[in-house]
């Protein structure tokens, strides 16, 4: 079984050179533990977002290491060639709002990534299955998302960033719409998740409600990361 | 894998067969285009088809019978008859006028064909009704296109004329139809233009002293009599021979007769290449035009399409979804789009435009394959832009 | 039923995707030049062909005649119009005589002196003949001497000579009034038959040369009709064949008629031959000189033969013939033709046999790889 988990070492993000350089993220450190989750608070431009992107490999850093699982996928510049396959591969994505294709039903929505990587449909779509059924949203399985309701929608977007069993999973503002019943049925879920796929979740979160469940957070100001410990009431 | 293009279009068929259908009808217009410019052609064929001649006799250093007109003496086909190699020649006349029919007028090409039997050179090949005209007089033969029936009596001229035969697709180079009635009344039809005209010729030759001499009675008479006759004919149409070449046989009658005579290439190309050769050019630069539109229709209905989908694109891209797989989606989409719109196009154009149009619409297969290629290839074209402005999408813009 | 969205969208794309695509073959194949060409089929049966000839002409009359003067002159009096009937010898006008009365009077005057001559010529001779007789008895009585009496005997003679002079001065006269007179009646316009005046060219007055028509008359009873048919259409013409005549002033109304005669010469230039047709019963009323007729000559019926409908006559080739269909496919056979009628129906010589099947209407000229598509009717044909 590969290492999950990710770890950040001195990462940094410079917009510009020289005198006018500014640094978005400065010399960042993190490291989040397999089954681990994790939150990351910040106000408005305080880099949050910019670090998410970085740890999404969706832009790039100017400095540091980035090692995911076990394998390090920035020193300096990405080490990794296929971005694409890595994020597909290796990084789960949850978003504020579920994002779900609409054209596609709920189990192709959630099979599309291992279809992507190259996996037999059927196969792809088994695996969705599993896990739409460890989500208990296996009943909807044949039906549009735009039939879903907002909590199930979210249930299958989690679905849909675990298919492909990823180091980790970075979750932005994935309770922002939600009533906070249903925020913290979203949290016990990831929590869940997180101990049963043994991932890494990183839940980037400004809402009050849930930040009490953390173990440990992140807090971001400036580029500037300062870890603490949270109340961690957790789920357990 | 499965594929996204078709689970999109399944997902918003509706608008999309919607858009292939209004699609399909600017599709429709630009085939039916092509078709009136073959419809030309053939209507120019269909002539030289139809009166089924290997050569025509015209007046000297003239482009007749059609393009031009073309008199020559009607006995000269008698000698025309007894050159070597001439299996059949007969005499025929050609005008465009108005036929009138109770309240009705149609505007016609009334053909007048020598006495004989079916087969002459001139006569209707073939009928869809009635018969041939077997009176040397005051029956006539007309296409349908002209929307007269069995049985009407027509009004040329002066005389009048009943209907006995139908014919189909005998049309003259412009489109009109066209009516056969017997030689000798075609030919009263082209001189004696009505009953007033003629009054006023006769009072004109009376008027005249050199014809009315008081000391020589009876030369008006005569005057008159020559005067109210046609001895002309438009051209010859001349079969010849098995066993003769055209081109020998056209010589012969140009050295010896000293008269023009085109062969069935040259006559074509004188109908296409110089009668309707700019409304040809007019009809081909229509068919550019609907072309750069359809494009441009095209290619905005894509990137209209793709704009709507730029969340889900971003979406798929940071999910790894590879650009390839994206590129595919959009262009799969706009070849959809082209082949709903050419299905209906086609339809359209054949069974709700072609009926419709006054002039004939030829959709030759060729064309059809041509046009889905054209479709096909300006989908794939105008679906660049909107693959650009997929490919150019940020996957960061899914995150916050 | 979770399913249901999606299949009922499947279903529904279906529903016209399918018609959609059929449609679409249809019209690829079905119309266009692929295509199958309809047709229509004949049978060919037996039946009697009864040529006939078809004409057209003009009403004449066969007597005409054109009434002027032999000498040039001024039109005196005309006392007929157009329409007036006219008998044989009726004096209707008279041309202008100018100074023939006044001669005619002259010539009487000196035919009555030369009468007077004559009587004073026969005095004359008379008394001589009186002296010469006297003057014979009495030389006889020797009363008288020769000499006298040989002067009485040529006084005699001389009477008698002046008589005979005297008598034919009378008859030159007489002759030469005759002569005046006749050409005094000779300015007079006479009727030379009954019938009814067609045309009248002058009015009194007017002057005309020797020979120019002042008055024409025609004899209604007499008229016949001028037809000309085409030479190629007129086998069979034959003096005593029954004609129909529509004028064209009373088209739809059929006069019966018959041939009177073919004319020996044919029209050479517009290749028609002529032939005269006369009215069984002359239509009431007479229709006018020089309408337009259209005459149809019937001829004898021919036997009973195969026979089939003109339209189905096609030339492929050089060859005439027509189409059949044998095994579903066109074959094209070569026939040889007979006699026509009016009705379209051609006798086959050669080539068929009754019962065989033609094609007698198709919708576009056919080969013999045309597709065919045998139906009631070609589309687009109005009834």
């Amino acid at each position: 079984m590969i290492k999950k988990g990710i770890r950040i070492e001195a990462l940094s993000k410079r917009y510009g050179k020289g005198d006018t350089a500014v640094y978005a993220l400065k010399d960042v450190n993190m490291e989040v533990a397999p089954g681990e989750v994790v939150g990351l608070i910040g106000p408005s431009g305080s880099g949050k977002s910019t670090l998410l992107k970085c740890l999404g490999a969706v832009i790039e850093p100017t400095a540091g290491r980035m090692i995911l699982g076990d394998e390090t996928i920035y020193d300096d510049g990405w080490k990794v060639r296929d971005l694409r396959a890595l994020r597909r591969d290796k990084i789960g994505f949850v978003f504020q709002a579920p994002y779900l294709i609409p054209f596609l039903d709920v189990t192709d929505n959630v099979a599309l990534l291992p279809m992507l990587a190259g996996i037999a449909n059927a196969d792809a779509r088994s695996k969705a299955l599993e896990l739409l059924t460890a989500l208990d949203v296996q009943h909807r399985a044949s039906a549009m998302p735009s039939q879903l309701s907002g909590g199930e929608q979210q249930r299958v977007a989690i679905a849909r960033g675990l298919v492909n069993r990823p180091p980790v999973i970075l979750a932005d503002e994935p309770t922002a719409p939600l009533d906070s019943e249903r925020a913290m049925a979203v949290i016990r879920i990831l929590n869940d998740m997180a101990r049963k796929f043994e991932t890494a979740i990183i839940v980037v979160t400004h809402d009050e409600k849930i930040i009490p469940t953390f173990k440990r957070i992140y807090h971001i100001r400036d580029g500037v990361t300062y870890e603490e410990a949270g109340e961690g009431r957790g789920f357990e | 894998m499965i594929s996204l293009a078709g689970r999109d279009i399944m997902h918003a068929w509706g608008k999309f067969v919607f858009t292939g259908v209004g699609l399909g009808l600017l599709i429709g217009v630009t085939l039916s285009m092509a078709g009136i410019y073959r419809g030309m052609i053939d209507d120019a064929k269909v002539l030289l088809d139809n009166s089924s001649a290997d050569l025509w006799v015209v007046q000297k250093d003239t482009l007749g019978p059609y393009a031009e007109p073309s008199s020559i003496y009607e006995d000269t086909w008698r000698s025309i008859r007894g050159m070597p190699g001439v299996a059949r020649a007969a005499n025929v006349t050609y005008l465009t006028m108005q036929v009138r029919e109770g309240q009705r007028d149609v505007r016609a090409m009334i053909t007048g064909i020598t006495a004989g039997e079916p087969g002459t050179p001139g006569w209707p090949p073939y009928l869809v009704a009635g018969r041939q005209i077997t009176r040397g007089h005051y029956e006539a033969v007309a296409d349908i296109a002209s929307g007269f029936r069995l049985g009407e009596r027509l009004h040329i001229r002066r005389n009048h004329y009943t209907v006995v035969g139908l014919t189909r697709r005998m049309v003259s180079s412009g489109g009109d139809p066209m009516v056969f009635i017997p030689l000798k009344d075609a030919q009263e039809a082209q001189f004696l233009k009505d009953n007033d005209a003629i009054l006023q010729q006769r009072r004109r030759s009376a008027a005249n002293p050199a014809f009315n001499k008081p000391g020589s009675p009876g030369l008006l008479d005569a005057v008159i009599a020559s005067q109210s006759s046609n001895a002309y004919v438009n051209a010859v149409l001349v079969q010849i021979n098995a066993g003769y070449g055209v081109d020998e046989v056209a010589e012969s009658i140009r050295r010896w007769k000293r008269l023009t005579v085109y062969t069935r290439s040259q006559m074509e190309e004188i109908l296409v290449g110089k009668l309707i050769a700019t409304s040809a050019k007019q009809i081909g630069m229509f068919l550019v035009i609907l072309s750069i539109v359809s494009a441009a229709i095209v290619a905005f209905i894509i990137y209209t399409l793709t704009l709507g989908k730029i969340r889900e694109i971003a979406v798929l891209k940071l999910i790894g979804t590879r650009n390839r797989t994206i590129a595919a989606m959009i262009l799969q989409q706009a070849l959809a789009l082209g082949v709903i719109g050419f299905v209906v196009g086609k339809i359209s154009a054949t069974l709700f435009m072609a009926p419709i149009f006054p002039k004939y619409v030829l959709l030759e297969p060729l064309d059809s394959v041509i046009g889905f290629m054209v479709v096909m290839l300006i989908c794939v074209l105008s679906s660049i832009i909107a693959i650009r402005a997929a490919l150019k999408v940020d996957p960061a813009e899914a995150i916050g | 039923m979770k399913k249901l969205p999606i299949q009922g969208r499947t279903l529904a794309m279906l529903a016209v995707v399918i018609p959609l695509l059929a449609l679409f073959i249809y019209v690829g194949l079905r119309s266009g030049p692929l295509a199958p060409v309809a047709i229509m089929l004949a049978t060919v049966e037996s039946r009697a062909v009864t040529p006939a000839l078809f004409g057209i002409g003009t009403l004449e009359t066969r007597y005409t005649y054109k009434i002027g003067p032999t000498f040039a002159g001024r039109v005196q009096r005309l006392d007929v119009q157009v329409g007036d009937r006219v008998k044989a010898g009726q004096i209707f006008g008279e041309m202008d005589p100018v100074d023939l009365d006044d001669r005619v009077r002259s010539q009487n005057a000196a035919f009555k002196r030369a009468q007077a001559v004559l009587r004073e010529a026969e005095a004359r001779q008379t008394y001589a003949q009186t002296q010469a007789n006297r003057y014979e008895k009495l030389f006889t009585a020797r009363l008288t001497s020769e000499d006298i009496v040989t002067t009485r005997r040529e006084e005699l003679k001389i009477a008698e000579a002046g008589l005979s002079a005297a008598h034919e001065d009378l008859a030159r006269t007489h002759a030469d009034r005759e002569g005046m007179v006749a050409q005094r009646n000779s300015l007079r316009l006479i009727a030379p038959a009954d019938g009814v005046v067609a045309e009248r060219y002058a009015d009194p007055g007017t002057t005309i040369v020797a020979g120019q028509t002042v008055v024409e008359i025609i004899d209604p009873k007499s008229l016949w009709i001028n037809v000309r048919f085409d030479q190629i259409s007129a086998s069979g013409l034959a003096k005593g064949l029954p004609a129909r005549i529509v004028l064209r002033s009373r088209s739809g109304q059929t006069s019966q008629g018959r041939v009177l005669r073919v004319e020996l010469k044919a029209d050479a230039v517009t290749e028609e031959m002529l032939a005269k047709v006369v009215f069984d019963a002359l239509p009431q009323p007479l229709p006018p000189i020089g309408e337009l007729a259209e005459v149809t000559v019937d001829l004898a019926a021919l036997p009973t033969m195969p026979a089939i409908p003109n339209a189905a006559i096609r030339r492929v080739g050089g060859r005439v013939g027509v189409w059949q269909i044998v095994n579903n496919d066109l074959r094209f056979t070569p026939v040889t033709l007979g006699a026509y009628d009016l009705a379209g129906f051609v006798q086959v010589r050669e080539g068929l046999t009754s019962g065989d099947q033609v094609v007698i209407y198709s919708e576009k000229a056919l080969t013999s790889h045309s597709r065919i598509d045998v139906v009631e009717k070609i589309p687009g044909v109005q009834q």
